[in-house]
């Protein structure tokens, strides 16, 4: 056996691999004794290239503007993937699904009834203050009645391995397509060892995708459009754009390609304009369109709104989910499941002070060192304060900045996030990790069996984004606890 | 398919060509210029002049570079200054960015094929032009932008985004087919008694070169290489593909091609446009346009095929057209 794991250490995290130094969970026993049949360190670098020389031949890049050369990175990729036993997934499940059908229970009413803000549970003014309500769809009605289509809730485990909800991202979520490729990638570099753990295939989340589009189009058309509007090729995200329209083989439109006339919606083709019926939109609600919201987007189309909100098109997600996604909303997502559903919350959110609370307030500020401070209304690790890895005056700059605008932030304890091993130069290293599962709601509601592990890789790390040093690892779901088959692979074919 | 990806193909096609015929044109003169009988001639201001005026650009080349025409001004000009839009760098430049926009979409190869070239020549300049010399670097261009089209043409699909791609090619060629023929107009010694002298042979047998056509001439037609017989070959030849008849010819087929799926009225006068050209040229005579002046008739093509190009964008691109 070889000694790749010999010198890992847990640090007193909970580590997703290992029990106890030396010692790994029962998930995890095989992958420790395939690895320990290794030619060493070497061998799993080996690997890591022909990981790498993948993506970048399959063009999963994002490409460096600043030096004009055209360079092109890759999303660092670690190659021990994050297994998720069956069980655990399946209490996962259990509660992403609660929490989607709260959640679009609870933009139904705040469109509509308003029942939670009548009876108090939560705080009108809290709503009416989010940049991201649209009270002029109040009482509009949207596509099959469904107030939001895609959720990616980011999920960590704390110290004792609790799995706790750390944000909902219900506007428009990015990874989706890294899930898709780093499994396309893990099948070439371990495809024995996927084979004899069972895991849970990803491929048909663009298939769901589709369906979930197409039953979103108004019922009289047959055979209705669906597009991807994209902010364009500068825009980071743009390879997902591109793979996803690629995978469900529609057309991937800029704002300039599409046009309302009598408020319909087509797009300029070459043979003429052609009705879109279904926009599956990667743009926030602010640049959809010029005259209703910033009068500056050029990424929008003048005259969707109208479109939209006479039932012409619809849009995913709809315009308007953002208000349940605010960081201060989230507090209340536990009551929300609690007033639609009558049920206690199955996943716990992380404890969190809000800075328009007073009480909260006076915390936040005497314990500013020991928290994340978040802005409610950023994503990406923009806008955020990690107390204990913070300078004096970091610390302070924040302080003011809480002090003169106290609904703009929440803070939460610094959580010791679960680790699990990585590749780190020539060393496996315990590295933060958090997980991006996505939720789909059509007809039902789907959930993609794992979703993007995103990994810290700066070592201390917590923050997991893409733009802040983050990477990603391919996650496993299983399909069961316990073998029930013995390995097909004879033994000296290894990994 | 979407007229903002069909557009960037067009335009992706025509910044190549034009590419490669800016590298035609200066390849030409260069070679003109190692010809004149005296030094005097060759040290000449005006023997560079001509190339600045049939481009078009010649008070964007005076802003830039002020009265005199030296060579190193002109080939800075015309092959790496980013402030002209015709220079080969630019050309290049462009057709990489309207690439990148549609890389998805294209091959990876044609991505690659075009980066690669933008890569190697964005740091190029008259030093290392002169350092290769002009024969040499002028070839390795135009090898590039035919390296270029010849892996388009073995990876786009025959749909409309190849007739896209194969119409800009061939609408600019007839353009800068007919830039190249209008600099004889300009050449130095333009004096009568010059006409049917060795080095009025020597002028037309480098503008045939210029358009890689003075063998295939030489084979197609017999006798001198005289104005009359030049200019009809390189205007009218049926067969050879630089000749401005075969080009607007070819982007006829194109039009007709990408028509295929529906007629609508704002198409139609794309369509006619080209027709119109195709068959005046088909049956004019160049007796008769040299006499009324060759420069006005060549104009007058350049003309033509820019109402063309406004007409494929009305058509395919702005759409005037309001939905079906």
């Amino acid at each position: 056996m070889s000694d790749l794991f010999a010198a890992y250490d847990t640090d007193k995290f909970y580590d997703e691999m290992f029990a106890a130094p030396g010692r790994p969970r029962p998930h995890y026993q095989r992958l420790f004794e395939r690895f320990g049949q290794m030619d060493g360190i070497s061998d799993l670098l080996a690997r890591q290239r022909t990981a790498d020389q993948t993506f970048v031949n399959r063009g999963v890049t994002f490409t460096v503007y600043s030096d004009n050369k055209g360079t092109e990175k890759i999303f660092p990729f670690d190659l021990i993937p994050r297994i998720i036993p069956a069980h655990e997934w399946t209490h996962l499940e259990a509660g992403l699904r609660q929490r989607m059908e709260a959640l679009n229970l609870f933009l139904a009413d705040i469109y509509g009834e308003q029942r939670i803000l009548k009876e108090g549970i939560v705080p009108r003014e809290m709503v009416e203050t989010s940049k991201n309500f649209r009270p002029e769809l109040v009482g509009i009605p949207v596509a099959r009645s469904l107030y939001v289509h895609i959720n990616g809730t980011d999920l960590v485990r704390d110290q004792h391995g609790t799995y706790r909800v750390l944000e909902d991202n219900l506007r428009t979520p990015s990874g989706v397509s890294y899930v898709l490729e780093d499994r396309q990638v893990m099948k070439r570099v371990f495809p024995n060892l996927i084979r004899d753990y069972r895991v849970r295939p990803v491929e048909t989340y663009t298939s769901d995708l589709l369906a979930l589009l197409l039953h979103l189009a108004p019922a009289h058309v047959p055979e209705p459009t669906v597009v991807l509007l994209t902010p364009g090729v500068f825009n980071s995200a743009y390879f997902e754009h591109s793979f996803l329209a690629r995978q469900m083989g529609i057309e991937i439109v800029e704002g300039s390609d599409l046009v309302v006339e009598n408020d319909k919606v087509y797009m300029r083709r070459t043979d003429g304009l052609a009705p879109v019926h279904v926009i599956y939109r990667r743009i926030d609600d602010d640049y959809l369109d010029p005259t209703v919201f910033n009068p500056d987007s050029l990424l929008g189309v003048p005259g969707l709104f109208e479109a939209y909100r006479k039932g012409n098109v619809a849009l995913c997600n709809p315009i308007g989910t953002g208000v349940a996604d605010d960081k201060a909303m989230y507090h209340y997502v536990p009551r929300m499941i609690k007033f639609y559903l009558g049920q206690d919350a199955l996943l716990p959110n992380v404890e969190t002070f809000l800075s328009g609370d007073e009480k909260d307030m006076a915390y936040i500020l005497a314990n500013l060192e020991k928290l994340v401070v978040k802005s409610v209304d950023e994503a990406g690790g923009y806008g955020m304060l990690v107390g204990p890895h913070s300078t004096r005056a970091q610390i302070e700059e924040f302080r003011g900045k809480i002090i003169a605008n106290p609904r703009k932030f929440i803070a939460q304890p610094t959580l010791g996030l679960s680790r699990c091993p990585a590749v780190c130069g020539d060393v496996i290293e315990g590295r933060h990790i958090d997980l991006r599962p996505y939720i789909l709601n059509g007809q039902t509601i789907k959930i993609m069996p794992g979703g993007l592990t995103r990994v810290a890789l700066r070592k201390g790390s917590l923050v997991v984004n893409s733009s802040q040093g983050g990477g990603s690892k391919d996650t496993w779901v299983l399909a069961a606890d316990h073998e029930d088959a013995t390995p097909a692979v004879p033994e000296k074919i290894i990994v | 398919m979407l007229s903002r990806v069909a557009n960037l193909i067009y335009w992706i096609a025509r910044y190549l060509e034009r590419a490669e015929n800016t590298a035609r044109i200066v390849e030409v003169n260069a070679q003109l210029v190692l010809d004149l009988q005296s030094r005097q001639d060759a040290d000449d201001p005006r023997a560079w002049e001509p190339l600045v005026f049939v481009t078009g650009s010649d008070e964007k080349f005076h802003e830039l570079y002020g009265e005199k025409v030296t060579e190193r001004a002109v080939i800075e000009f015309m092959l790496f200054d980013k402030e002209n839009p015709s220079s080969v760098l630019s050309c290049i430049n462009f057709a990489r960015e309207n690439a990148r926009c549609i890389r998805d979409q294209l091959s990876a190869e044609l991505w690659e094929t075009i980066n690669t070239f933008y890569l190697r020549l964005k740091d190029d300049d008259f030093t290392r032009y002169a350092q290769i010399g002009a024969a040499d670097y002028l070839a390795w261009i135009k090898t590039q932008t035919q390296l270029f089209h010849g892996v388009a043409e073995a990876m786009i699909p025959r749909t409309d985004g190849w007739w896209f791609y194969d119409l800009g090619r061939h609408l600019e060629r007839a353009d800068n087919i007919s830039r190249i023929l209008d600099i004889k107009y300009y050449m130095i010694l333009p004096s009568v008694q010059a006409v049917g002298s060795a080095l009025d042979m020597v002028q037309w047998a480098s503008v045939l070169r210029s358009c890689s056509a003075f063998e295939a001439f030489r084979r197609s037609r017999r006798g001198d290489l005289d104005l009359a017989r030049v200019v009809d070959y390189l205007l009218r030849d049926p067969a050879f593909p630089r000749s401005i008849r075969f080009a607007i010819t070819e982007a006829e087929q194109c039009l007709q091609r990408i028509g295929a799926g529906g007629t609508r009225p704002a198409t139609a006068s794309a369509h006619e446009l080209v027709s119109q050209l195709r068959l005046e040229l088909e049956t004019t005579e160049v007796k008769k346009i040299i006499a009324s002046g060759l420069h006005e008739y060549l104009d007058s093509i350049q003309t033509r095929i820019e109402a063309i190009h406004d007409a494929v964008q009305l058509a395919y691109v702005t759409q005037g057209a309001k939905a079906a």
